[in-house]
């Protein structure tokens, strides 16, 4: 008896034990010494030979770690778009695949993730990582080997310039971000003061909040206090106090979601009156079940609406609302359009050349170029790319969060 | 920094470190029984704030096996708290029956043990990802009736706003060291794990089943875990099932402070370092930890055997 119940422990610690690699280290399986490369003279020997059968798009995006909250909206958007477009042919005729490695919430992670998929899975391009701060750690994994990489959410700047595989779906913070003040102007002529919050530990967070105080001095508004913070802060009245004493109209905050519903719920409950505006961190229903109905009235940029006009995003915004039972979240359709720009460069290339009479370096690098040409119609409306991998995109908009009395449901609305 | 703001981190500094004592208090009962330090105490703390918003008949989001599900019933903030602190409480128990008392039969390294409560911690923190997802959750608005938002401990000019949940968390966990410390010292229960802990060999030998105790005591630790991560989860929310890691290593630095094993020492040691942090200047938030073990660090060097320690440790 007493024997059985060791084994069971040991069994348990065993797993155990596993688990921890899983769920601290970030992918599930880090790719041997052998294919663990980072050099072209072993990439070769690793890379070689066509795809055969469907083609496989590697997905290396957040699924554990306090990043998985945005990672997870990325996996269904993905998983949507890999649904539709094998429901419809795929790749003239051939499905695509694809191969999910979670990246965890940080650099090392998302290295691992990068590697595993490019030696192992030997997919034919990636799409992610989910935080700017690591795509600037695992891009470069990407551009050595020759790998397409597409970032699904990275913002901060310089991200395309990380190399000639980088390209990116997420308009940069530059151009979305200051929609919102904007609209935080229509909404208050008279604001005046301004108080701008940032998570101080996050590269993306600090790239937007640079745009942020410049857009405020653009606007000839007056900048108060800017107030910083660490996206694993839980408790943020110092900071709330020292701005609130300074009587501001508007409150800007760069974070990500748990930190900046916390923030935001701090304020209201030590009384600040005015309006807020988010970043695009804030920029998920996640932060709704934070600051509850206290996230009521707070602006957000978005680059992308549920309400756009198009077929592909009521296809789109239909799969996910069945599955879901809620609105689509920017995440779930920048990841989307992420596939769908992989499928149908593919489509274009398959074209000109067979996809399965090209070597896999080689199928590529003639990716890569092709993606950077062509145009699509995705649920972020059309976007197209720069010759160095930058998004242009048409529409931006603008939402407000408007909650439930009691605080249980809440919405992003579009204003115009 | 004005007189206002100081008075202001004072008053939060107080309230975090009182969770950060009742928190603290888990570990060092455990430590004293068993001489071991239990490392699913973080996860433990984030079950029991799981545990209480299920309980309140919060709804769990879409990325778990328990997709949308909620309970049928909706207890009161307080009932919960209870409720869910004692699921935590049980789910102690288990983990002592499954993990621990296997290897206390077997007499093995204490170390072995520990190693033993990492792997719970792991499997319960994957198996809450796997069950509701890694969202936030957040207790109902009404989870403090109709209190208001803030406190305002100032004057109207100058106004010292405090959040009431921290008022009603350093009220609660006063409450509870109080009660702790009542049930050691004074109760015929608390009286016999005070004699375990001195030595179970005789207390067994004077009649006490101390398999009986030290499930008593991982209860009570367990508890104590669930009831300090409700409190917490009420201020700044559930962030998700990594919530607890980081508190699990606070307490660890908190019972070192104070001592290990002792009881006042839990408690001091946990005001302690939440004062310290509370007046580390916002900007530097990222710098809390490291202040908080530097303090460690120069106690270790300075009196190894803590605040409240002493050379020949007294437990309990």
């Amino acid at each position: 008896m007493n024997n059985a119940i060791a084994q069971t422990t040991a069994l348990l610690s065993t797993c155990a034990l596993l688990l921890t690699a899983c769920g601290g280290g970030g992918s599930t399986v880090t790719s041997s010494p052998s294919s663990t490369t980072n050099n072209t003279a072993t990439d070769t020997a690793t890379t070689t030979g066509t795809v055969s059968g469907a083609i496989p798009i590697g997905i290396a995006v957040a699924q554990t770690s306090n990043v998985a909250l945005l990672g997870q909206e990325q996996v269904a958007g993905a998983k949507l778009a890999e649904k539709y477009f094998n429901s419809k042919g795929g790749v003239n005729g051939t499905p695509i695949k694809l191969v999910f490695q979670d990246t965890s919430g940080d650099e090392a992670g998302a290295i691992n993730a990068f590697q595993t998929l490019i030696n192992k899975d030997k997919v034919i391009g990636i799409v992610g990582p989910t935080l700017s701060q690591q795509a600037f750690s695992a891009d470069p994994v990407g551009e050595r080997a020759k790998v397409p990489i597409i970032g699904p959410s990275n913002t901060a700047k310089n991200i395309p310039e990380i190399g000639d595989y980088i390209a990116r779906v997420s308009a940069p913070v530059s151009v979305v971000a200051p929609n919102s003040v904007k609209a935080a102007l229509k909404q208050n002529p008279q604001l005046k003061k301004v108080a701008v919050f940032y998570a101080q530990n996050d590269a993306f967070s600090k790239s937007e909040t640079e745009i942020f105080q410049q857009t405020v001095k653009e606007q000839g508004l007056e900048l108060v206090t800017v107030q910083k913070f660490q996206t694993s802060d839980t408790d943020f009245q110092s900071q709330a106090t020292n701005a609130i004493n300074l009587k501001p109209d508007l409150v800007i905050i760069s974070g990500l979601a748990a930190d900046g519903g916390n923030l935001v719920r701090q304020l209201r409950e030590l009384g600040y009156k005015g309006l807020i505006v988010g970043g695009n961190g804030l920029n998920t229903s996640n932060i709704l079940p934070v600051c509850k109905a206290l996230c009521d009235g707070v602006l957000i940029a978005q680059a992308y609406s549920p309400e756009h006009p198009g077929e592909i995003n009521t296809a789109f915004r239909k799969a996910y609302t069945d599955e879901y039972k809620k609105e689509p979240p920017q995440f779930s359709a920048q990841a989307f359009a992420a596939v769908q720009v992989y499928v149908e460069a593919l489509q274009a290339l398959d074209k000109k050349s067979k996809l399965n009479k090209l070597q896999l370096p080689e199928l590529r690098t003639q990716l890569n170029k092709q993606i950077l040409v062509g145009t699509y119609n995705t649920p972020l409306g059309e976007i197209g790319f720069t010759p160095i991998g930058e998004v242009v995109q048409k529409d931006f908009y603008v939402a407000q969060i408007k909650m439930s009395k009691d605080g249980s449901q809440g919405k992003f609305t579009f204003i115009k | 920094m004005n007189i206002y703001l100081l008075l202001q981190q004072l008053l939060n500094g107080l309230s975090i470190g009182s969770v950060y004592a009742i928190f603290a208090l888990g570990y060092t009962l455990v430590y004293s029984i068993l001489g071991i330090i239990n490392l699913a105490h973080g996860a433990i703390f984030t079950l029991g704030a799981y545990f209480t918003y299920a309980l309140m008949g919060g709804n769990f989001g879409f990325n778990g096996l328990l997709a949308n599900a909620s309970l049928p019933i909706k207890l009161p903030f307080a009932i919960s708290l209870i409720l869910g602190s004692t699921l935590a409480g049980l789910v102690g128990v288990v983990m002592e029956r499954i993990a621990f008392k296997p290897l206390r039969r077997q007499g093995s390294d204490p170390l072995l043990t520990v190693v033993s409560s990492l792997g719970v911690a792991v499997v319960i923190v994957n198996l809450i990802q796997y069950l509701v997802g890694a969202e936030s959750y957040t207790y109902p608005a009404n989870t403090y009736g109709n209190l208001a938002p803030a406190i305002n401990f100032g004057s109207s000019e100058n106004p010292i706003p405090i959040r009431s949940v921290q008022v009603v968390i350093f009220t609660v966990s006063a409450v509870i060291v109080v009660i702790l410390t009542y049930f050691i010292n004074r109760t015929k229960y608390g009286k016999a794990m005070q004699a375990i802990a001195e030595d179970p060999t005789t207390a067994s030998l004077l009649g006490i089943n101390s398999d009986r105790f030290i499930i008593l005591t991982f209860f009570i630790s367990s508890f104590l875990a669930g009831l300090a991560g409700t409190l917490v989860a009420s201020s700044v929310s559930i962030a998700g099932p990594y919530f607890g890691i980081a508190f699990g290593l606070r307490g660890l630095a908190v019972i070192v402070l104070g001592g290990l094993g002792s009881i006042p020492g839990a408690v001091l040691g946990g005001l302690v370092i939440g004062l310290v942090e509370a007046f580390v200047p916002a900007e530097y938030s990222g710098y809390k930890d490291a202040v908080a073990y530097g303090i460690l660090f120069i106690m270790l060097l300075v009196r190894p055997q803590g605040l409240l320690g002493r050379r020949f440790i007294q437990k309990v």
